[in-house]
């Protein structure tokens, strides 16, 4: 029987389509899983279930009547409980306050009932009680607990809704195999309660342990339900590329590197937060792609080679010379360019000149005193010429370009001298299509003129059409190097998505 | 090596975990400080007869000190509180001159200043959480607008309060001043408003507003009730500060806003919200008249008085930092 049904649900954020046309049929008693790449528009499906991102177009179906899920308090109301990814808790408030947070036990209409309050925390508590860990109890403040822990209270507290249709979004992703297990467990008694059940997860294993049914989404499209008794991981992969991927060719051959070209940076046995055991080596001239799900330690390794905060342990050789970035301030000294998606916290310093936000790299690697306009401007122009930048006036406000042409200036900002090594941090993130391509179009002419790069993209389409070899995380560590011929959507979907 | 280490990091924990379960530690420690320093310049500061005048005059800071934290809670800021005061503490005023002076009058005349607070802080609470204006500039327009009001009320400050009154606040009753009745009714009211859902749910929507509202909590209305609750207190903080000056002026509050932010602070709570306890404001409003009153014992020349008062909030607002920092990290 249909439970919950979703048909044509779309969502656009500015020019941005996040959803463009979602389905999603959930039966009574199943555990519906919901795959698809990074971006394809799970989350914002989930969130249009649970209230707290309205539709543009679309119906919701409840029990076959339509609803409009107006918000949380609605979505709670029609019986709708959900896991949010990024967690939904307030971190100086205790576990047992979170846990019931959307509901607060009453007493006497105004205040909280304490004891109500610990009687129903401590049942959630104790449905992971020997997997949790001591520290996780119900007065331990939320803020304090380390990041699985974090997650189970997330759990609990979807759990503690009681509600007959559950989303969970993304909620094993920082929990060990004891802790997977127990989750399953009770998912399992939920769904023989008859409860409804969907579940996004990126890890094959995990989808196939728990799931009845899959539903496989692309590019912001419901691509298509099948039974899991029926399918196989070959297959979904399959559907999660398309068919004309899959039968696609290869890309194109890398450019062959110059016989002379030698080694830029070699990592070995690299460990930090986010990432471990990372070891690899580019050469002069080559763009080294960083690929695999979100978070999976390719940007913290990046990073950490920035030395913001750097790594634990493991070794880095610069040309050669032994390495130690403690900080940004001497990884600039040795020639280390680093250029961040986040443009907005990371790149642009917002309502200055256009000149000032070219310079700043310059000025501290020349240890400039004074900021003469003139000649800096004689060193900005050629750089920023270089970039094909769009601009009025070097003193123009940089919040007056668009957000292709801010990133170009940030990029500029390091190739007044030219460095050794380009990390870039997913620095296409929100750039429009042909500034992007633009972008792609410099980022292989810095190669070709010797510059060894090293590119993280949340976008698969970019690293596969942009990097020479590809090294696929999951899990903070590399799981594969795909090169040459190998680099195909197929393969780097199978790789990221194998159980890490 | 790491057994010379872990006792200490232990040390350290429970340190941090008893700053977490009483944030206004460090605002204790300065105010017991400022009460040795104060004995040691003058003794008769500490006599029970400076205490209570001690008190008296700063009740009103408190209570305006309580009023911001419930904002404050929900990473909210209310730059009218003290314009919310002075409008409260006007039109009782009038009103008791009005209706005759006498224990009924003033008792009508509160029930109407506690209305007034309350309207006060639901017209803030409605431009800043239903409207979306930012906060800071928005209370700080409405404050204009509250001392406006004030003074259509009562255009120019003097008019004296019913000696019932101010009688009653600075009197004693079964050999115990009047305002230490006020400030057990005040502890037992706070300590029964800690317990309220209101009270948890402005502290879930000041540590993330997207979170409270992803779980389901109406955070718009939760956020006009911290307002509401903000009126009531400044309203009550009125009240004192009639009783203490015994007369009308449409200006007294103003001076008293930024002392209450600064009192928030001291006791230990995150002006990003989220966390914080009244405990620690009340604390804290004290530290501020005591520096006030060792400014004054310890002979500072009155033209340097405000110069002293200033780097000594100063010292204390780092102490306080320091301290705090020392049990986060």
């Amino acid at each position: 029987m249909t439970k919950l049904k979703l048909s044509g649900v779309s969502k656009a954020y500015g020019a941005t389509l996040a959803l463009r046309r979602g389905d999603l049929a959930l039966d009574t008693g199943e555990v519906h899983v919901l795959i698809g790449a990074n971006g394809s528009g799970k989350s914002t499906l989930c969130k249009i279930v649970a209230g707290s991102v309205r539709p543009d177009a679309g119906e919701v179906l409840l029990d076959g009547n339509a609803v409009t899920v107006s918000g949380p308090r609605a979505a709670q109301a029609l019986g709708i409980g959900i896991f949010y990814q990024e967690l939904s808790l307030a971190d100086h408030r205790s576990v047992a306050e979170n846990i019931c947070l959307p509901d607060l036990p009453r007493k006497n209409g105004l205040f909280v009932d304490r004891e109500a309050l610990a009687e129903k925390a401590s049942r959630y508590i104790a449905l992971f009680e020997t997997v949790a860990g001591g520290s996780l109890h119900a007065t331990a403040t939320v803020g304090e607990l380390r990041a699985d822990q974090r997650q189970l209270v997330e759990i609990m507290k979807a759990l503690a809704t009681e509600a007959p249709i559950l989303i969970f979004d993304e909620p094993t992703s920082a929990l060990d195999r004891a802790q997977v297990d127990r989750f399953f467990e009770i998912l399992r008694d939920l769904k023989s309660e008859g409860r409804s059940i969907v579940f996004i997860s990126h890890r094959m294993d995990e989808i196939f342990a728990i799931g009845d049914r899959v539903t496989v989404i692309r590019d912001g499209e419901t691509v298509g339900t099948e039974a899991i008794a029926h399918t196989s991981p070959e297959a979904v992969i399959r559907m999660m590329v398309g068919e004309q991927e899959v039968l696609a060719a290869p890309q194109a051959a890398p450019p062959p590197l110059q016989a002379s070209s030698d080694v830029a940076l070699a990592v070995e046995n690299l460990t930090g937060v986010g990432f471990r055991d990372v070891g690899f080596s580019v050469r002069r001239g080559e763009i080294l792609g960083l690929g695999g799900l979100h978070g999976q330690g390719q940007s913290a390794l990046l990073k950490a080679l920035f030395g913001a905060p750097p790594a634990r342990a493991g070794q880095v050789m610069l040309n050669g010379q032994p390495l130690r970035t403690e900080s940004p301030r001497a990884a600039i000294a040795h020639g280390i360019a680093y250029v961040s998606g986040d443009r907005g916290r990371d790149g642009v310093i917002s309502g200055r000149p256009i000149l000032e936000n070219v310079i700043p790299i310059h000025a501290l690697r020349n240890r400039l005193v004074l900021a003469r306009p003139r000649s800096l401007s004689e060193k900005a122009l050629p750089a920023l010429k270089a970039l094909n930048t769009k601009f009025a006036g070097l003193s123009h406000s940089i919040g007056s370009l668009s957000g292709g042409n801010q990133q170009k200036i940030v990029i500029a900002r390091w190739l007044i001298d030219k460095p050794d090594i380009l990390l870039l941090d997913d620095p296409t993130k929100g750039i429009d299509l042909s500034a992007k391509a633009d972008l792609f179009v410099l980022i292989r002419r810095l190669a070709e003129e010797g510059l060894a790069i090293l590119l993280y993209s949340s976008e698969d389409a970019e690293l596969l059409n942009n990097a020479d070899r590809i090294l696929v995380f999951n899990g903070g560590a590399v799981s594969r190097e795909l090169s040459g011929a190998e680099r195909t959507r197929y393969n780097l979907y199978q790789a990221a998505y194998e159980a890490a | 090596m790491t057994s010379v280490s872990s006792p200490t990091r232990q040390d350290n924990g429970s340190f941090r975990a008893l700053l977490g379960r009483f944030p206004f530690l460090p605002a204790l420690l300065i105010l017991v400080v400022l009460l040795v320093l104060n004995g040691i310049f003058e003794p008769n500061s500490l006599s029970f007869r400076s205490l209570t005048g001690l008190v008296r005059t700063y009740l009103a800071l408190m209570l305006l000190a309580v009023a911001q934290t419930y904002v404050v809670y929900a990473a909210d800021i209310d730059l009218s509180v003290g314009a919310i005061a002075s409008l409260v503490n006007v039109t009782i005023i009038v009103l008791m001159q009005h209706m005759g002076g006498g224990g009924l009058s003033v008792l009508a005349a509160l029930g109407v200043g506690v209305l007034v607070g309350l309207a006060c802080g639901l017209v803030n609470g409605f431009v800043v959480a239903a409207l979306r204006l930012q906060a800071i500039v928005a209370t700080f327009a409405t404050s204009i607008f509250f001392t406006g009001l004030a003074l259509v009320i009562l255009p120019v400050a003097g008019m004296p309060a019913p000696t019932v009154f101010w009688r009653t606040y600075g009197g004693t009753f079964f050999g115990i001043p009047f305002v230490f009745y006020v400030a057990a009714a005040l502890a037992i009211l706070l300590y029964l408003l800690a317990r309220t859902r209101l009270a948890t749910q402005l502290l879930a929507v000041g540590d993330g507003q997207q979170a409270a509202f992803q779980s389901g909590l109406p955070v718009t209305a939760i956020r006009i009730g911290g307002y509401a609750l903000c009126g009531v207190f400044a309203a009550l903080a009125a009240f004192c500060i009639t009783g203490d000056t015994a007369s009308g002026d449409p200006l007294v509050g103003a001076k008293m806003t930024l002392f209450s932010v600064a009192a928030v602070v001291l006791g230990g709570s995150a002006l990003s919200g989220g966390f914080g306890t009244v405990a620690g404001s009340v604390i804290a409003a004290l530290i501020i008249g005591l520096i006030n009153s060792l400014v004054f014992f310890a002979g500072t020349p009155s033209h340097w008085q405000n110069f002293v008062q200033g780097l000594a909030i100063l010292a204390a607002l780092m102490v306080g930092v320091l301290v705090s920092r020392r049990g986060r990290t």
